[in-house]
């Protein structure tokens, strides 16, 4: 198959594929623990989402360093170099909105929600992850493509009515307004992200055709 | 795949002695295509007024939005379901009953509902994950 001559199985690209694998994984794995520590209240598993975006950096790293160690035909690592910072992208604003989660209380009119949200953020980190395996597989990724742009429609619908209900809220400290606009703002963003990183996926299938 | 995971959860009310212009008016606000009609006072199941209905039944009929009520275009009974079902449970239902929505309850209290268009999302997404839905 064409793709496999251009995605080619060399030790460098064996390596840096792995990596990239263990990277969605650990994605996969924040934000499952954190909607588990949203829903539970648990500033302390919150806190261990920092833990994870180090590891995360970590591995990063050694991708793109594997990247232009001469991974890759040189046409398609900017593209798998995008996708890498897409998905960095999203730790950071899950950490970031981590932080602003332990600082806020949630009325109960969004509580549910934002438990929802965080719930179909970390089936979109799954799906995402699906789609890469199908991608160096070689497999068609429309379906899959499709499928997290559901979840992101999904997700903005749902962004419109937080937003209406939280200009409903009375906010008497600036702080507290601020930290629960940025919380629901970060929530609702990932999602954008993780499609940003399926898009990345698509072309770079596309350009090995 | 649970039609949990698919449904809407924001699930608006509107007093069935509210005018037609109301109903408009809080779908238009809230952005969405249906509202579930309340009969406080009366021994009567809640009913559901749809986008559909108000256009069909009074806007194309040339009656006057402020003066009929929600409760003369509303349908009833609302058509639920628990929200353990299938995506194909409620596809069945839909067919059934011959509605583009079905309610998902919590014992007696309305939870979220799903249409058409989340069964199909729903379908698209289990066939990504690569598991078949019926």
């Amino acid at each position: 198959m064409l793709f496999n001559k251009f995605f080619s199985r060399g030790k460098k690209e064996e390596r840096v594929l792995e990596k990239i694998r263990s990277h969605i994984e650990l994605l996969c794995k924040a934000c499952e623990m954190f909607r588990q520590a949203l829903e539970e209240g648990n500033s302390g598993s919150m806190r261990k989402i920092s833990d994870l975006e180090r590891e995360a950096d970590g591995i990063k790293r050694k991708i793109i360093s594997g990247i232009y160690d001469g991974a890759f035909l040189p046409y398609l690592r900017p593209d798998l170099c995008r996708f890498i910072e897409n998905v960095d992208d999203v730790f950071d604003l899950l950490e970031d909105t981590a932080f602003s989660s332990m600082n806020i209380y949630l009325p109960g009119k969004i509580r549910d929600e934002c438990f929802r949200i965080a719930f179909l953020n970390q089936r979109m980190c799954e799906m995402l992850l699906i789609t890469f395996d199908a991608m160096v597989k070689g497999d068609d990724l429309r379906e899959k493509v499709l499928a997290i742009r559901i979840y992101e429609k999904k997700i903005d619908d749902m962004k419109f009515g937080v937003l209406c209900d939280l200009r409903e809220l009375s906010i008497d400290n600036y702080w507290h307004g601020k930290t629960l606009s940025d919380f629901v703002a970060g929530l609702t963003t990932i999602s954008d992200i993780i499609e940003d990183a399926s898009d990345h996926l698509q072309i770079i299938h596309l350009s090995m055709r | 795949m649970k039609v949990k995971e698919v449904m809407t959860t924001r699930v608006e009310t509107i007093d069935g002695e509210s005018t037609v212009f109301d109903a408009i008016e809080r779908m238009i606000e809230k952005r969405i295509r249906s509202l579930v009609v309340k009969f406080p006072g009366e021994d009567v199941p809640d009913g559901i007024i749809t986008a559909r209905d108000i256009v069909f039944r009074v806007i194309a009929q040339k009656r006057n939005l402020r003066e009929v009520k929600v409760s003369d275009v509303a349908s009833r009974p609302l058509i639920t379901t628990e929200q353990g079902a299938s995506l194909s449970d409620v596809a069945k239902l839909m067919e059934e009953s011959g509605v583009e929505r079905v309610f998902i309850r919590d014992n007696n209290e309305i939870i979220g509902v799903v249409a058409l268009l989340d069964i199909m999302a729903g379908t698209l997404i289990m066939r990504a994950r690569g598991r078949n839905v019926i």
